[in-house]
C-alpha cells in the first residue's frame, strides 16, 4: 500500500492490529515468501511438508472441537421429536425440522425478546458513537486544560468492575425521582424499573468506547483541523464533517462492540425488568429454560436465535471485531 | 469551550453510573439496608460477618481454583494455536473464526449449550462421547466433585479464542529474522518455540494472564445459568454471592461489602498490569 505521507491513513493503522482478518493478505505474503538464501535439499522440504500436514490436521481437529458445541446446538434445534426420544440419536439429524423454531416462538415469544434486544443494541450503538466520538475527538485533538484529567477519569472508570456498581445503580433506577410513580424523593413508585429508561440509559456510553475512539482520532492529521479553522469552519463541523469520516473503521469497531454488549447483556436487564413485554433475549432464554426444563429441541432453538446474530455479524465484520477485542483484552 | 462541551455528556454519564455508585457502595458497605427501611450505620459489622462467612470463603476459593486451573490451560492451548496459525496454512482464517466463535456468543447461550452437553444419562453429548471409551455416565452438574471441573472446562473452551488473538497480535511484532538465524544455527521447531517465541511473548503473556484473571473473577452469567452456584454451593463464586445477598436476600449492605472486596482485588490486579504493560494504555 502506498504511504508517501508520513501520516499513514487509518485503514493502514488498523490493519497492522488485525490478526483475525481473512482479507488481510499482507500477513500471508510475508509468511509464504520463503527466504531465498535458505537452500534446502529435497528431504528437508519433504519433512517440512509432512510436518505442515500434521499441523493442519491438528488445527482442523481443535477447530472442529471448538465448533462442535454449536453444531450440537443447531442439530438439536432442528431434530425430529422421534429422534429426540431415541436413547442414541445420530449426530447428524436425518430430517431437518425448521418448524421447531416456530414451535419455540409459540412456547415463548422469542421474537419479542429478540426485538427488545435489537432495540437496545441499536440505541447503544447510536448513543455510544455520538457521545464516545465527541469525547474521544475532544480528548485526542482539542488541547484544553482539563483534558488529561478527564482522560484519566475515563481510564479510572474502566478499571471498576460492573459488580462493584450494580447495587447502587439498581437503587438509583429503583428510586429515580419523578418516574414510575415516584415523588421528588424517589419514594412511592417503582422508578425506572420495568421501563425502557432502565434498559437504555445506563448503557448509553462507556469509557472503553471513548478510549478506543480517541486512539483512532489520535492517528488523524491535525493539519486538517488547522486548515479547516483557517477556512472558517465551526468546531462541531470540523469534528463531524472533516475528522469523523477519517475514523470510520473505529466507528464500525465501537459500533459492533456496543451492539454486542447490548445483545449479550444479561444481569442488568434481569434486574431491572419483570414485565415480559420488556424482556430481552438472554433473560428470555434463561427464564424459558427454568420453565421448560426437558424440551431440549425448543431450548436449543431459542439458544440458536440468541447466538446466531452475533456469530453472523462476527463472520461478516471479523476484522473490526478483532481489532476491538485485542484492544480490550478479556471481556 | 468546545473541549468541555464535547466531553460533557460522557463525563456526566460516567459520574452518574460509575463514579457515584462506587462511592455509594463504599458507604453502603458500612450499613444495614433492606431497601424497605432506611439504611442503618452498623460500623464494620458486614466485614466482620464476611470474615466468618463460610460460603463467601468457598466462593473466593472457587474463583481461585478457576483461575489456577482454567487460565493456564487455556493460555497454553491459545499460545500453541497462535504459533500454529501464524504461518501460511490453507483455511487459516476459518480456523481463527471457528476458535473465536465462543467469545462473541452470549454467555447465557453458551451456558444453555453446555447444559445440554452435560445432560445426565446418554442424551448428554459428554456422556455419549465418553461411553465410546467405556467411561460414565457421569452426573456432571449435579455431583459436588464434578460440577466445578465441568464449569472450568467451559471457561477454558470459551477463553481460548481471545487469548489466541492477543498472542497472534503479539506475534506480528516478532521479527522473522530471529527464526531464520536460529534455523541457520540448526535449531528445531521445539527449540525455536521455547528459546525465541516464549521469551519474546512474555509481555503479551503477562497481559493475557492478568486480564484473564480479572475476567475470571467476574464470571456470573455462566454460573447463574449452568449451576446456580450449586450443588450445595460447589460452584458458587463471589459475583454470584453478591447477587444472592443483594437480590434474593435483600441484604444490600452485606452485598456491597462483598462487592467492595471484589473491587479491591481487581483494582490491585489492574494497577499491576497497567504498571507492567505500561505503553499499550494511555500513551
Amino acid at each position: 500500500m502506498a504511504n508517501e505521507t508520513n501520516t499513514p491513513d487509518i485503514e493502514d493503522v488498523t490493519r497492522t492490529h488485525v490478526p483475525g482478518d481473512p482479507a488481510d493478505d499482507s500477513i500471508q505474503q510475508v509468511r509464504s515468501s520463503t527466504p531465498d538464501h535458505a537452500v534446502k535439499d529435497v528431504s528437508q522440504r519433504r519433512r517440512r511438508r509432512i510436518s505442515r500436514t500434521i499441523l493442519w490436521v491438528i488445527l482442523a481437529a481443535i477447530s472442529a472441537a471448538m465448533v462442535l458445541p454449536f453444531l450440537w446446538m443447531f442439530f438439536t434445534a432442528v431434530r425430529s421429536q422421534d429422534e429426540l426420544g431415541q436413547p442414541n440419536p445420530p449426530f447428524f439429524p436425518r430430517s431437518w425440522h425448521f418448524e421447531n423454531f416456530g414451535r419455540a416462538i409459540d412456547a415463548a415469544p422469542f421474537h419479542i425478546y429478540a426485538r427488545n434486544s435489537f432495540i437496545i443494541g441499536i440505541v447503544n450503538v447510536f448513543t455510544t458513537l455520538l457521545f464516545g466520538a465527541s469525547a474521544g475527538y475532544a480528548l485526542a485533538k482539542l488541547r484544553f486544560k482539563a483534558a488529561p484529567w478527564i482522560f484519566g477519569w475515563f481510564l479510572a472508570t474502566m478499571m471498576i468492575p460492573f459488580y462493584a456498581t450494580v447495587i447502587p445503580s439498581f437503587l438509583l433506577v429503583r428510586f429515580m425521582p419523578l418516574f414510575g410513580g415516584n415523588d421528588i424523593f424517589g419514594q412511592g413508585g417503582q422508578g425506572w424499573i420495568d421501563s425502557w429508561w432502565a434498559l437504555l440509559v445506563p448503557g448509553m456510553v462507556g469509557a472503553f468506547s471513548i478510549f478506543l475512539l480517541r486512539q483512532f482520532y489520535v492517528t488523524t492529521p491535525t493539519e486538517l483541523i488547522e486548515a479547516a479553522r483557517i477556512d472558517g469552519l465551526s468546531e462541531p463541523r470540523i469534528w463531524l464533517e472533516i475528522m469523523t469520516p477519517l475514523v470510520k473503521p473505529g466507528l464500525l469497531t465501537v459500533g459492533l462492540l456496543s451492539f454486542e454488549g447490548g445483545w449479550n447483556n444479561f444481569l442488568w436487564p434481569l434486574l431491572v425488568t419483570r414485565d415480559e413485554s420488556l424482556r430481552v433475549i438472554q433473560v428470555g432464554l434463561s427464564v424459558f429454560r427454568q420453565e421448560s426444563n426437558t424440551q431440549w429441541d425448543l431450548l436449543m432453538a431459542g439458544t440458536t436465535l440468541s447466538a446466531l446474530p452475533m456469530i453472523v455479524l462476527f463472520i461478516i465484520f471479523q476484522r473490526y471485531f478483532v481489532n476491538g477485542f485485542v484492544n480490550s483484552g478479556i471481556k | 469551550m468546545w473541549g468541555w462541551l464535547l466531553t460533557l455528556p460522557a463525563l456526566i454519564h460516567t459520574l452518574i453510573w460509575v463514579g457515584a455508585p462506587v462511592v455509594v457502595a463504599i458507604f453502603m458497605s458500612f450499613t444495614d439496608y433492606d431497601v424497605v427501611n432506611p439504611p442503618e450505620f452498623n460500623g464494620g459489622a458486614n466485614y466482620t460477618e464476611l470474615m466468618g462467612d463460610q460460603v463467601f470463603w468457598r466462593a473466593l476459593w472457587h474463583n481461585l481454583i478457576m483461575v489456577t486451573f482454567g487460565v493456564p490451560i487455556s493460555m497454553f492451548i491459545a499460545l500453541v494455536l497462535a504459533v500454529a496459525l501464524n504461518q501460511a496454512l490453507r483455511g487459516q482464517s476459518w480456523f481463527r473464526t471457528m476458535i473465536f466463535m465462543p467469545h462473541v456468543t452470549a454467555t447465557v447461550a453458551i451456558a444453555m449449550i453446555w447444559l445440554w452437553i452435560y445432560a445426565p444419562g446418554t442424551p448428554g453429548l459428554a456422556n455419549r462421547i465418553l461411553s465410546f471409551v467405556g467411561l460414565g455416565p457421569f452426573n456432571w452438574l449435579t455431583s459436588t466433585d464434578l460440577a466445578l471441573p465441568a464449569v472450568i472446562l467451559v471457561t477454558i473452551w470459551q477463553g481460548i479464542g481471545i487469548k489466541m488473538l492477543i498472542y497472534l497480535a503479539a506475534l506480528q511484532g516478532v521479527s522473522h529474522e530471529l527464526y531464520e538465524a536460529a534455523e541457520v544455527d540448526g535449531a528445531n521447531t521445539i527449540q525455536k518455540f521455547f528459546q525465541i517465541t516464549v521469551p519474546l511473548l512474555r509481555p503479551a503473556t503477562f497481559f493475557v494472564l492478568v486480564t484473564s484473571i480479572i475476567g475470571n473473577f467476574q464470571t456470573f452469567d455462566l454460573i447463574f445459568n449452568l449451576t446456580n452456584g450449586g450443588p450445595a454451593n460447589a460452584t458458587t463464586v463471589i459475583t454470584y454471592q453478591i447477587y444472592v445477598a443483594a437480590f434474593q436476600q435483600f441484604r444490600m449492605g452485606y452485598a456491597t461489602a462483598m462487592s467492595v472486596i471484589l473491587l479491591l482485588v481487581l483494582l490491585v490486579l489492574t494497577l499491576l498490569s497497567r504498571k507492567i504493560v505500561g505503553g499499550t494504555d494511555g500513551e
